[in-house]
């Protein structure tokens, strides 16, 4: 078998210093950091499977780990950071430029400007802006760097979804998930590195591919933990058998799997092998652990909104990717279910009711990230893949919601090295594009790479003699202003 | 290079230009806007062509108005000439474009078109106020002139050199040992004959034997068994099955566009899978193979034909093979030009990664980094396509297949599907009915005081889509989909009985599509005769042309100073540029440095686990050195002289002493020799993903023979697990049967490493990941085949005898009895488990059998 191609969680050495192998010590201490040592990011040696052991990284880390908090569908702007009252003012006005820079649709489903939906007010000490719809994030603003001036390549959910996470306008690129579980490794060999947690409700649009490995190895994918039941796909029997009986095959498999094996000797990947069922062993034990957030006292679950609607389902969710961070899991994305914050009708009902959803368990965690003191090493991202239109859109015969604008909008980062309490980049006077210190996808992702001791340009995998990166060939920029 | 000599290739594109000039321009052309040469019609072409030939073109002449040449553009339309030479501001073209007429506002997204920029409105202005000047026949094409881009000295690269070999007196044992001998190594000694069995087996039909051939094969005394069970092999239709597979990893086959979320189907992309099997199968001359898929289209003219034959439809089904890649031109928003450059580009680097053993894609961009690959080359390629990929000629999606068939499949279409298709259109009725009842027995019953008003309302919802929801609307879907997710156990009588209904007709469905005809579509690619010209892209930029290009092939594979040779293949009949045809016919010259040498390699590849060359689609400068390059050769010149015959070369290699080694390491190979590349033993081999889900199907008895057709659909459930539906035979087809559309691959496909396409992928992925355990030892699937298999077992062994058990459960899963150890362990874990099971021995059986598929032995293959 090719060497180049052995992708696995272990190597020879490893298994060979695991005393009882096989399906014992569940949560074992054995594959800490010490255990393996550091290597270099990247710097496999060639014949080593590629595998989740923590990697040294390019430059000291400001985060250990990742929460993305995914608000699919684009939420907007103008609505909940970014006020405008010029816009305002032309509540109702044509829109002053040229249509034809608008939203995705066809011109003629333009409407007029449409103000701004709620209330604003600045926040906290450092004074940030923030919508009435968001009362508990306000709260927490001195923790919050907003970034008004994201902007992205395409105004179509598919491929700005396929940019915001990958890159790349479209489909079988690795994510910034992916990319991250391939320079860093993981701090926890019982946990998979990046772990989706999704809605109950159903996935996302785009679903998997929000979080594939694209052609990176497999074992850089992100697991998604399902929200009820038992967390990953067959990860407990489909089928009914005693107890005794399960322990009697995995007997009988152990001992058949050891004759095999020594017969075959300096083979390293039937090694390998066995120990990925030592590992899946492992993983039905923690997987499901991680998530009981029932192990959690009620002023923590209550803090994150829990037992109460419209936030258990979110609030949940919140608490399992803390719980999860705690484990050394490097990378959690949450996901809302298909697109609620895509409002092109009622937007003004419709935000409200995922701020409803949202809110409190955003604030929740980053209260609770902050006194557990795991703020400083776990980086929040709150936003979606672009922002919306200044203008009202026609759908059917109402003009009461936004189209989708790829010009500008509002991403948000808290902890892992963050400055909190500040605004960062401008948009023109109604909120439509970024116009002081854009920032681009390659951008954002260069920067969250570097907070988390990754130099972009030096992640990248050779494939079929060319070397990819996340970044592409650009030259982004790391928004060195916004880090503290 | 004796295609020169060839009497009917008889149009020559010749340089006007010399060589010097042409190398320097190109370079320009690579590093900077063209516009320090004086301004003629290819600095404004290119812009027209992106800008306004979609309305004024090949396509649509709107207004009686052709642009694509500058003589169409003096001449005009109704409204007049577009272009008054000498006079810009006069000129309706500028005048158009400047007040901003042209595109119009509403057409934009129609027609995929969006505005010229200032800067090129300007060159437009520029060349119209110099009197529009023109210079002929500018085209950058290979002359007999020595090419200055790509030197002698880069030709000396051993994969650019045609293969040298002198055939008799060697062998691929003669090879293997001489360099085995050089590492004081020798071979292993041949694996044992069950061994052999299943290895053969599994290679070449990726099933093991069933109980009678094992039989048959075990007992024969036939000294030439193992050579006859070779013969054997490769003449059962499973062949093509397994052999065709490789192949279509290489086209990157799907049934589905990919590209954007609602992934669209690809209805007839599986009539290629079927001609690859087909040719896998016949065993169809490599180079025959290969042309059919690159110019099947201009082989024969099917349009002038008076009767369709079955070959004719087969060539036009082969030329799928380009037509592979992702593509999202069909979708609303995706159809612009950088777009369909993208599709243009999957094609060339399938056939550059999978056919050419290059890495042509590098030098779409900018020249090749390592290889002696100018941009030029790539842009001469593309050009060669341009007759039928044409980026400012696209076929919509509905235009993009080819409705031809055989009198007997139309008539066959006419008398089978109007009855069937109306009683499936009546049925689809039903099932949506079927679906809405579901839905208000279960809003009736998680809701019970919710009007019914609001359950209609909650339906009316679902018709919407979700981001033109009202949030009542919104609400009233989220609360019927909170419910649908509940267990089946919790949900009452009537949702019970309801979803039963749904299943039923699902099942009814499938089994009438399956009766269907097949469509007279073929997604075919093929040339319309009317190609734009191909400019160079700066930095790959649709929107930076370069100098114009003609078609050619990479300069670095030819002795840089003959020309291209195209003809038109039917010039009394359809219009068709032959340039595929000439790529083609290029291509499977015996004396070209690569193709041969790629394919041999990959066969071996596949036979070994690594290919000589390990790098299997890059033979180029940054390439691994082949371990044995004389071998190499050899096969490569063996294979063309054997009538580029697969299934010859499968025979020389699976017959060698080499292959034939057994898969024991010893110390001294692991020291000499760690990685194998001597060849001083045969590497085990785990079993890919197809291989394991059918040799669990045909050890159940469980595999369903029919072959081809339309593919097996899927299921996807709300945790995301893609499962197969079985016959109406209660029994599953082979893997290769299935729909792999992008966004639901098979789980179980995709846990054992199935491919991403992008677009193709030329080797797979071995991992050794913890959710394979988990499909394997939880799935219910694999659990119910388990107990399938058990029940097989327990039939053909009457006397319940744990020893017979044991015998007959290594023989199906394994090809050869247990080791005494073995046997003695499986004894004694059948009495184990048959306590565990409150004294039920049938369940203790297929735990037992669950684990013996659960087990290395199985997985792996010696």
């Amino acid at each position: 078998m090719n060497p180049r191609k052995q992708f696995s969680f272990s190597r020879r050495d490893f298994f060979s210093r695991t005393r009882d192998g096989l399906l014992g010590g569940a949560l074992t201490q054995l594959l800490c950091n010490d255990f393996f040592g550091g290597t270099e990011a990247l710097a496999q040696a060639p014949q080593e499977p590629y595998n989740l052991k923590p990697k040294r990284s390019h430059h000291p880390a400001r985060a250990k780990s990742v929460i993305q908090l995914f608000m699919n569908g684009g939420p907007s702007q103008m609505d909940l950071f970014d006020p405008k009252p010029v816009l305002n003012r032309m509540d109702g006005k044509p829109y002053p430029g040229s249509v034809e820079g608008i939203g995705n649709t066809s011109t003629t489903h333009v409407g007029v400007m449409m103000g701004g939906q709620y209330r604003f007010a600045k926040h906290g000490q450092s004074g940030l802006w923030m919508a009435d719809v968001l009362p508990h994030t306000a709260h927490m603003s001195d923790e919050i760097c907003l970034i008004n001036s994201m902007w992205t390549d395409h105004p179509n959910h598919d491929n700005a979804l396929y940019k915001i996470h990958s890159g790349r306008l479209f489909m079988g690129y690795p994510t910034l998930g992916a990319w991250t579980a391939y320079g860093l490794g993981s701090e926890n060999q019982n946990l998979p590195a990046y772990v989706v947690l999704n809605d109950p409700l159903g996935p996302p649009k785009n679903g998997a591919r929000n979080w594939t490995a694209g052609f990176l190895p497999p074992v850089y994918q992100g697991t998604s933990f399902r929200p009820t039941g038992s967390p990953i796909l067959n990860l407990k029997a489909e089928y009914n058998q005693p107890a005794a009986a399960t322990k009697s095959a995995q007997d009988l498999l152990k001992q058949l799997d050891k004759i095999h094996r020594t017969h075959r000797p300096h083979y390293p990947e039937l090694a390998a092998r066995i120990e990925s069922y030592g590992l899946a062993a492992r993983m039905q034990l923690s997987a499901g652990e991680s998530l009981d957030v029932s192990r959690e006292t009620a002023a923590t679950r209550a803090l994150y909104g829990i037992g109460e609607e419209p936030t258990n389902s979110y609030g949940r969710r919140c608490l399992m990717a803390r719980r999860l961070v705690e484990r050394g899991v490097r990378f959690v994305q949450i996901f809302l279910e298909e697109q609620p914050w895509d409002s092109h009708v009622d937007l003004a009902d419709n935000h409200r009711a995922v701020c409803r959803r949202t809110d409190k368990p955003v604030a929740g965690l980053l209260r609770d990230l902050k006194q557990r003191g795991l703020l400083d090493s776990t980086l929040v991202i709150w936003g979606g893949e672009f922002g919306r239109t200044p203008t009202s859109q026609k759908s059917g015969d109402v003009y009461t919601g936004r189209d989708h604008n790829m010009q500008a909008f509002t991403t948000w980062m808290a902890g892992g090295g963050i400055r909190g309490g500040m605004a960062y980049g401008q948009t023109d006077e109604f909120g439509h594009q970024a116009v002081g210190d854009p920032v681009s996808v390659h951008d954002f992702h260069a920067t969250v790479l570097h907070l988390l001791g990754l130099h972009h340009q030096k992640l990248f995998f050779t494939r079929s003699s060319l070397e990819e990166r996340l970044t592409e060939f650009d030259h982004p920029r790391v928004l060195k202003e916004i880090i503290a | 290079m004796n295609w020169r000599k060839k009497k009917h290739l008889i149009i020559r594109l010749l340089a006007c230009l010399n060589s010097l000039a042409a190398g320097f321009l190109v370079q320009a052309a690579e590093d900077a806007p063209v516009h320090k040469k004086k301004i003629n019609q290819h600095d404004v072409l290119p812009i027209v062509l992106l800008r306004c030939t979609a309305c004024h073109g090949a396509q649509e002449q709107m207004g009686g108005l052709d642009l694509r040449t500058p003589k169409g553009m003096q001449k005009g339309g109704k409204s007049g000439a577009a272009l008054i030479a000498g006079k810009p501001e006069a000129s309706l073209l500028i005048q158009r474009i400047e007040n901003q007429a042209c595109p119009p506002s509403g057409l934009l997204l129609k027609y995929f078109v969006q505005r010229p920029s200032s800067t090129e409105l300007g060159t437009l202005r520029k060349w119209i106020a110099a009197g529009a000047p023109e210079e002929p026949g500018l085209a950058d094409v290979a002359t007999t002139q020595p090419d200055l881009l790509v030197a002698g000295e880069d030709r000396k690269h051993w994969a650019f050199q045609p293969p040298k070999a002198v055939l008799e007196g060697h062998t691929i044992d003669g090879f293997i040992a001489e360099k085995l001998e050089v590492n004081g190594l020798s071979f292993s000694p041949e694996a044992n004959r069950s061994t052999l069995i299943r290895r053969a087996y599994l290679d070449l039909i990726g099933l093991p034997p069933s109980l009678t051939e094992l039989n048959m094969w075990s007992a024969s005394d036939d000294s030439q068994w193992y050579s006859k069970m070779i013969d054997h092999l490769l003449a059962s239709p499973h062949y093509g099955e397994r052999w065709g597979r490789y192949w279509l990893d290489l086209a990157g086959y799907a049934d589905s566009e990919g590209g954007v979320s609602a992934d669209p189907v690809r209805q007839v992309a599986w009539k290629y899978r079927d001609y690859v099997i087909e040719s896998f199968n016949k065993d169809k001359p490599y180079d025959r193979f290969l042309l059919e898929q690159i110019a099947g289209d201009e082989l024969i003219d099917h349009a002038n034909v008076p009767e369709v034959t079955g070959a004719m439809v087969e060539n036009l089904v082969a030329t799928g093979f380009l037509r592979m890649g992702i593509d999202q031109t069909g979708s609303r928003t995706m159809n612009f030009v950088p777009e369909r450059l993208g599709v243009i580009s999957d094609a060339l680097k399938v056939l550059g990664s999978g056919v050419m053993g290059l890495t042509l894609e590098c030098a779409r961009c900018h020249s090749h980094k390592y290889d002696p690959i100018p941009q030029r080359d790539f842009y001469r390629l593309k050009a060669v396509f341009q007759g039928a990929f044409d980026e400012h000629d696209w076929l919509s999606f509905k235009t993009r297949t080819l409705n031809v068939a055989t009198p007997q499949q139309l008539k066959r279409i006419k008398s089978v599907n109007p009855p069937l298709e109306k009683k499936l259109k009546a049925l689809d009725q039903q099932l949506k009915e079927a679906s809405n009842t579901v839905r208000l027995e279960l809003l009736r019953q998680h809701y019970p005081r919710q009007s019914e008003d609001d359950r209609a309302a909650t339906l009316t919802a679902l018709r919407k889509a979700d981001n033109t929801r009202t949030l009542k609307q919104r609400l009233l879907v989220e609360r019927l989909q909170r419910v649908e997710v509940l267990p089946q156990d919790g949900q009452s009588k009537s949702v019970q009985a309801a979803r039963l209904v749904v299943s039923n007709l699902e099942r009814e469905i499938a089994v009438l599509q399956r009766q269907l005809a097949p469509p007279d579509a073929i997604r075919a690619l093929w040339d319309r005769g009317r190609p734009s010209p191909t400019y160079i892209l700066r930095r790959g930029e649709h929107n930076k042309p370069g100098k114009l290009v003609g078609p050619g092939v990479p300069s670095v594979l030819t002795d840089g100073r003959t020309p291209f040779v195209v003809e038109k293949p039917f010039p009394e009949g359809t219009p068709k540029t032959g340039r595929r045809l000439a790529l083609a016919r290029w291509l499977t010259q015996s004396e070209h440095p690569l193709t041969a040498r790629v394919l041999v390699n990959r066969i071996w590849h596949h036979h070994f686990g690594a290919g000589l060359v390990r790098s299997l689609e890059n033979f180029g400068v940054k390439g691994e050195q082949p371990s044995h390059p004389k071998l190499l050769d050899w096969l490569a010149i063996r294979f063309m002289q054997d009538g580029w015959s697969i299934k010859t070369l499968h025979r020389h290699i699976m017959n060698s002493r080499t292959y034939r080694q057994s898969s024991h390491v010893r110390d001294l190979h692991l020291k000499t020799d760690p990685q194998n590349r001597l060849l001083s033993h045969m590497p085990i081999k785990r079993m890919d993903a197809e291989a394991l889900r059918d040799s669990i199907l045909f050890i159940s008895g469980s595999l369903e023979n029919q072959r081809g057709g339309p593919p097996d659909a899927v299921r996807v459930n709300r945790q995301g697990l893609v499962s197969v539906g079985s016959t109406e035979n209660g029994r599953w087809r082979r893997s290769i049967y299935l729909r792999y559309r992008r966004t639901e691959i098979p789980s179980f496909m995709d846990t054992f490493d199935y491919p991403v396409m992008g677009p193709n992928c030329v080797e797979r992925n071995v991992s050794t990941v913890p959710t394979q355990p988990l499909m394997m030892m939880n799935n219910a699937h694999v659990r119910e085949l388990s107990a399938t298999f058990a029940a097989r077992v327990g039939k053909l062994t009457r006397s319940g005898d744990a020893g017979d058990h044991v015998e007959l459960v290594y023989r199906f899963a394994l090809s050869r009895s247990p080791s005494a150890v073995e046997k003695q362990l499986g004894i004694s874990a059948l009495k184990k488990l048959r306590q565990d099971w409150d004294d039920d021995s049938v369940r203790a059986l297929e735990t037992y059998c669950h684990t013996i598929l659960n087990s290395a032995a199985f997985l792996y293959i010696d």
